[in-house]
Parts: structure tokens; C-alpha cells; sequence
């Protein structure tokens, strides 16, 4: 699942990213695309929250991809 | 870490930057685009008005350390309620805290003998009543609807965020209203209010060290709050092995330039800055700064508010200054420049347009009531919270707790919008 939050106001990003992971079937993989780097500060401690691993990549500048997978185990 | 290249912007990047992409010409450009027009209003006003310069420099300052630590006192209080997640509540707690201690050195400067009737010059202590409660509900909740409070708008400006401009002409008009009901709200209520100031009661030492108590006291409750929503976990940071001299250079540069600042470096730098602004002249506030745009701007349009009351405090709302260079223009000014900078030196700058049009209207109405908010409270987070509690006067602490009621309403508000 793909979530595109860039260009987004603060709190969005993090909100949807939070709203993908909750409705997330097991197995899926979630892919936040932001250019809001305040969500790479507040997405990890929701994420684990949640039961997440997050990887986060820069894609460009300011623009990163947060990929979300469902820990397994 | 993986090592699979991405291809969203057509151009592979991993986090092991090459030293010939740190001083390629673009780069070059791109900071001096920053720094140019920094050096030239520095050097432009420091010929004018001496004193003047060296607020340019802490609105550039304050500016950068927003936005290198992403500071903002909006998430900290909405994020409290919408994550359970305090990390910007304790850096705001901590940068108090140290303020609290300078502040009071250099309130004991200005007033070293007690007395009931005098109350340290430039200090944060207004009227305390219902209307400080109000002014911070409704502050609170037009920050969360704008995704930030002044500050907030001001370094997103400079980082390319469009729908801070809505924001800002929200402010403007939201100030503007107060401005016309100013005089009311203080004939029939404001000036009746007593300024509680804590040295009153309990001294130096006592107010002092009942502040940092109650401070503490604070920060332990986020604590445990956060603890309530379940584990809190940060943002791994996975930087490459250094191996030569180069390498070594290159991660000083980028941990100050490029990865962001615990925020709590951002919570230390500003209540230093602040103690220091204090020391030059008085301590950091915008919002007298703003009502005196709005009522410049209202007067080019038949609209002005006439005569203002005067107020209390130095973010107490006033009238168009005759004069185009203020030291509040180069404290706001300075902000959104100094956060351009840091966004440039980070290449994090980027103009970003919501994609739904109602961002901009939810902007704008959540700067309207951010105006009106900080207008009636004198101080907007930084005069009335930040830059109040250490003041050492009871308002700062009320207006929070507005701020507080404001931002988790504005929590439940936006989640349906």
C-alpha cells in the first residue's frame, strides 16, 4: 500500500501514515512517501507502537520513503 | 540497512554523501541564497540602528535552531494528546527550565529589592484572569488547526510551506479583530486583573526554585503519560563508519548542518538564546511585533483600530509603528531567514502546496483564532508560555494550561478534516 502525503501540513502526515498501519491486513507492506521531516521523528514511536519495523530512505530533498512492515514474531 | 537504490527523483543517493556533492556549485548557490541576504540586511541595519543588528541576529538565530531541531510548540501539545508522545513537551520543559534560572539573574539586576509595587522591566507578567484561559484555548486550538503556532508559521515560511502564508494572513486578521475589541476587553476587564508575580510572595529563592519544581513536576507527568501510551521509540540514525580525516570533517558538517537536532538541543539553544536576549534587552516574544503589522495594515485599508489601551507586558498589543525597522521586524524577520538558511544548508528547503484546498482555509481560519488568541493574552506560545513561565509570574502557567485544553480539542477537530 502506498500512502503520498507529500506537500501534506503538519499533523497529516503522521495521522495517515497512523491510519494506513491500523488498517493494514497482516502481510502488507506500507510505503509513506513524505517531504515532511517532522514525520521521521514521530512515526517511529507510532510504528512501534503499533508492531511495525520502519526503514527510512532519503528519496531526494527533502523527500523520503518510510517503509512500514508488520513485525513478525 | 538496505542497500537498494531508489529511483523517485531518477538519481540514486545513499547516506554516504561524496565530498564533491558537498561543495558542488549547486550547493554553493544554494546556501549563499541564504546567506547573502542574511549578511546584507545584517550590514544594511548595523550602519542605521547598531542595536537593531543584533536582534537581526537572534531572529536568525532562533530561526535556525527551529528549524535544525524541528521544534514546535503546536505538535508538542497536540502530539501529546493525538500520540501520547512528549518528546517536544519535555525539550519546551527543559528550555524552560534554563531560562527560568537566567531569567531570574537578570530580573534580580533589575529588581533587587522586593517590593509589591514594582515588577521587573520587559519581564512576561500580565494581568492573570479568565480571559488568560480563554486567550490559551483559544490560541491552542487555532495552532492545531494551522499545524503551528507563530513561530511555528514563521520557520515554515522560510522552509517553502505555502499554506503558511494563509496562516500568516489568518493572523493578521484574527489580530486585527482583537485590535477592535481591544480597548473594550481592557476598560471592562483586563485592567482589573491583578499581575501575580511570584518573587511577590515568596522571594527569590522561593519563587525561583517553586518554578523549577513545578517544572519538574511537569516534565515527570509527560513522562508518565507517555509511558501510558506504550513504548517510545526514535528515529534510528545510521550513519557510515569514518575512516579518514574527510570522513571526520564531513560527519561534523553534517551532523550540524544536515541530520536534524534532538530536539532537545533545540529546547537547551533557545531558552540560552532567550536568557541572552533578556540580558541584551528583553526577552523573546512576537506578538506586539505582529499587532503592530495588523494595525499598519488595517490603517492602508480605512480599517484602522484608532487609539490602543496600553497593556502590560512588552508582547502587549500596540499601534502601527511610524518606523519600517523595529526590533520585533528583525526578530520575526530573522526567524524566517535564519530557518531558510538552516532548510538550505540541509536541502531541506522545498515550496510544498497542500493538495487539498481546504489546508488553506483551515489555515487561515486557525490563524485567525491564533490572532485573536495572542492579542488577548499578550503573548502568543513564546511571550505568554515560553518566554512567561520563567518570568516567574503565575500567567505563563494559566495560558498553558488554555493551551493545553485548546490543542486537544483542535486534536479531535482535525482528525475530521
Amino acid at each position: 500500500m502506498i500512502v503520498d502525503v507529500r506537500g501534506e501540513t503538519c499533523p497529516y502526515p503522521m495521522l495517515k501514515a497512523v491510519e494506513a498501519m491500523k488498517k493494514a491486513p497482516p502481510g502488507e507492506v506500507i510505503e509513506v512517501y513524505t517531504d515532511h521531516a517532522p514525520a521521521l521523528e514521530t512515526i517511529p514511536t507510532q510504528a512501534k507502537r503499533l508492531g511495525f519495523t520502519v526503514e527510512i530512505e532519503q528519496t531526494g530533498s527533502p523527500e523520503w520513503r518510510i517503509t512500514l512492515k508488520r513485525d513478525i514474531g | 540497512m538496505s542497500e537498494r537504490s531508489c529511483l523517485s527523483s531518477g538519481r540514486a543517493r545513499t547516506l554516504a554523501i561524496p565530498l564533491y556533492s558537498a561543495i558542488s556549485l549547486r550547493s554553493v548557490l544554494r546556501i549563499s541564497a541564504g546567506l547573502i541576504p542574511a549578511l546584507a540586511i545584517y550590514l544594511y541595519v548595523v550602519k542605521l540602528q547598531p542595536p537593531l543588528a543584533v536582534f537581526w541576529l537572534f531572529g536568525l538565530a532562533f530561526g535556525f535552531v527551529l528549524q535544525r531541531s524541528r521544534f514546535c510548540f503546536a505538535s508538542s501539545f497536540r502530539d501529546i494528546f493525538l500520540l501520547k508522545d512528549g518528546r517536544v513537551l519535555k525539550a519546551i520543559i527543559i528550555g524552560m527550565a534554563i531560562a527560568t534560572l537566567g531569567f531570574g539573574l537578570v530580573m534580580y539586576n533589575l529588581v533587587p529589592n522586593i517590593s509589591r509595587e514594582i515588577f521587573p522591566v520587559n519581564a512576561y507578567v500580565t494581568p492573570l484572569g479568565f480571559h488568560t484561559v480563554l486567550a490559551g484555548i483559544i490560541f491552542g486550538l487555532g495552532m492545531v488547526m494551522a499545524g503551528g503556532c507563530f513561530s511555528g508559521t514563521l520557520y515554515r515560511l522560510g522552509e517553502g510551506y505555502v499554506a503558511s502564508l494563509a496562516t500568516l494572513v489568518g493572523i493578521l486578521g484574527g489580530m486585527g479583530l482583537l485590535l477592535h475589541s481591544w480597548n473594550w476587553w481592557w476598560q471592562n476587564y483586563i485592567s482589573f486583573q491583578p499581575r501575580i508575580w511570584l518573587p511577590h510572595f515568596l522571594g527569590w529563592t522561593g519563587a525561583i526554585l517553586v518554578t523549577l519544581t513545578l517544572l519538574l513536576l511537569f516534565y515527570l507527568a509527560v513522562l508518565w503519560w507517555e509511558s501510558r501510551g506504550g513504548v517510545t521509540a526514535r528515529r534510528p540514525l545510521t550513519e557510515q563508519p569514518l575512516v579518514t580525516f574527510g570522513d571526520q570533517v564531513r560527519s561534523l558538517w553534517r551532523t550540524a548542518f544536515v541530520l536534524p537536532w534532538p530536539v532537545v538541543w533545540g529546547g537547551v539553544m533557545l531558552g540560552i538564546l532567550n536568557v541572552f536576549e533578556y540580558l541584551f534587552e528583553r526577552p523573546w516574544g512576537l506578538t506586539g511585533e505582529v499587532s503592530r503589522w495588523s494595525s499598519g495594515l488595517l490603517g492602508l485599508i480605512r480599517l484602522s483600530p484608532g487609539p490602543i489601551a496600553a497593556g502590560a507586558g512588552p508582547c502587549a498589543v500596540g499601534e502601527a509603528s511610524p518606523d519600517l525597522l523595529t526590533w520585533g521586524l528583525m526578530i520575526n524577520g530573522g526567524m524566517i531567514l535564519g530557518s531558510a538558511l538552516a532548510a538550505l544548508l540541509a536541502s531541506e528547503f522545498k515550496p510544498r502546496f497542500p493538495r487539498q484546498r481546504r489546508r488553506y482555509a483551515q489555515s487561515l481560519i486557525g490563524g485567525a483564532l491564533m490572532g485573536y488568541g495572542a492579542g488577548l493574552a499578550s503573548g502568543c506560545t513564546i511571550g505568554a508560555f515560553f518566554s512567561a513561565v520563567p518570568s516567574l509570574g503565575l500567567n505563563g502557567w494559566v495560558f498553558g494550561g488554555g493551551l493545553a485544553i485548546g490543542a486537544y480539542l483542535g486534536g479531535k477537530l482535525i482528525q475530521r478534516i
